[in-house]
């Protein structure tokens, strides 16, 4: 009987108890009294944990606004690296789109052989419209020789020496050029200006001129190869008792932004002067 | 150690002409644009230290010329003007430097902008006086007199530091 003395017996109602609780347990009858009991448990949980991140958090922070910050300070490097990759790239492309546009222009006039330059400087004289371009004697350019770009015409090689050259624009006002209007069929003269700005001279009067018509290169004189393209007529004026029309042109080359240039180089300039009769 | 100050000014003046051809003649007001090499010049020849100013505004005006499609060495005769405008009002108003420099800026830019005219003229460029005016030589005598202070602060700057040491020597 020494089985059944108290020590045993509490022992064994405390197993019916856990057992009967775990069987209560299992068959889901306790769920209420386990959420009644726990819920607030939970919420205190829940409570000590988002103060203990914060806390956590408030105590931790410092360290990591220095790492941030070196990290910042990464990001901001590769950006600038970045930025600087992505200027010379653009300033590549630039580079690159001119000289396709100029490729272009000596694909579609292959009867000329052409040098390639770069504009370096501009005239100093504000009266004058000039460019200096990198390129001279020793890359077989000389006086005369006609500037091109992609778009159309820019003007004639002034002065030379042997690694640079001084080309008249045709917006220059002592710059005359010879040319056709296409679809009047008539010739005149192109000049420059002060300004830049070009306009038409020598039309007769009798010819109608209307905005809008091409203006190419006649050819005559000799100094510029026929057919080039210059730009457009913007408007036409006829004075009273004058003996020609004026015409306004708007020049197809931007003067203000060319950067590279075509030289034709097997177009002699043919000098007429000398049949020209002295006044 | 005395060429120290002319070699100082042909650096000066190459690094102008190179600044003048690629940068300021693209910036333009109408038609106008700044003569940066003429400011310099004038700052250079009213600072009272510095000595041969009318060898080195030969030299600048015959450079220029030389790069310069103006007939005539109109670039020279326009410097030349403007050295003697110069060194009229360095005597006359030497107390207040900065005031000089803007008068010499002012005249030597229209001096310089009569004689390119008259001598377009002369070389049959289609040019009107009233048109240069408006377009060309009032623009640029604006932009010259924007650009007058920072050319004299740097020019007298640059003076101040090379002359003194010749006078060490």
């Amino acid at each position: 009987m020494k089985f059944l003395n108290p020590k045993n017996i509490q022992a064994i109602v405390l197993i019916l108890v856990i057992a009967g609780l775990l069987v209560l347990a299992l068959s889901g009858y306790l769920t209420p009294l386990f959420n009644l009991s726990l819920n607030p448990l939970i919420s205190l949980q829940s409570w000590l944990s988002v103060r203990y991140v914060s806390v956590r958090d408030f105590l931790t922070t410092p360290g990591n606004i220095t790492e941030l910050r070196e990290q910042n300070a990464i990001l901001e490097s590769q950006v600038t690296q970045l930025q600087t990759q992505l200027i010379e790239m653009e300033e590549r492309l630039g580079e690159a789109q001119v000289c396709f546009a100029l490729l272009d222009f000596g694909r579609t006039n292959p009867q000329y052989d052409y040098i390639a330059a770069t504009v370096v400087g501009r005239e100093i004289s504000p009266f004058l419209q000039y460019i200096i371009i990198d390129k001279g004697t020793e890359d077989g350019v000389l006086y005369g020789m006609p500037v091109v770009i992609q778009q159309g015409l820019v003007g004639r090689v002034d002065a030379v020496i042997a690694g640079a050259a001084r080309i008249k624009l045709i917006t220059d006002s002592t710059s005359v050029v010879n040319i056709y209007l296409q679809s009047a069929e008539i010739e005149a003269q192109l000049q420059g200006s002060l300004t830049g700005d070009l306009f038409l001279d020598m039309i007769p009067l009798g010819e109608v001129v209307k905005p809008g018509d091409v203006v190419l290169t006649s050819g005559l004189g000799g100094n510029y190869p026929p057919n080039i393209f210059v730009g457009q007529v913007l408007s036409t004026q006829n004075r009273e008792n004058a003996l020609f029309q004026t015409a306004s042109v708007q020049p197809i080359v931007d003067f203000k932004s060319i950067n590279a240039v075509l030289i034709v180089k097997n177009f002699e300039a043919i000098d007429i002067s000398p049949l020209i009769p002295e006044q | 150690m005395i060429l120290i100050p002319h070699i100082v000014y042909a650096i000066l003046l190459l690094a102008v002409f190179i600044l003048q051809t690629t940068v300021f003649s693209r910036i333009t007001l109408i038609a106008g644009s700044p003569d940066l090499i003429l400011l310099f010049l004038a700052a250079w020849s009213l600072n009272e230290r510095a000595k041969y100013g009318w060898v080195w505004t030969i030299v600048t005006g015959f450079l220029v010329s030389a790069v310069s499609a103006m007939p005539f060495f109109a670039p020279l005769i326009a410097y030349l003007g403007m050295f003697i405008i110069s060194k009229t009002l360095q005597r006359r108003v030497w107390r207040i430097p900065i005031l000089a420099m803007f008068i010499v800026s002012f005249l030597g830019s229209l001096f310089q902008g009569f004689i390119y005219v008259i001598l377009l003229k002369i070389n049959s460029a289609q040019v009107g006086w009233g048109q240069s005016l408006d377009t060309v030589i009032l623009p640029s005598v604006l932009m010259n007199l924007i650009f007058t202070l920072p050319i004299f602060a740097i020019v007298s700057d640059i003076a101040g530091r090379i002359y003194p040491l010749e006078e060490e020597v």
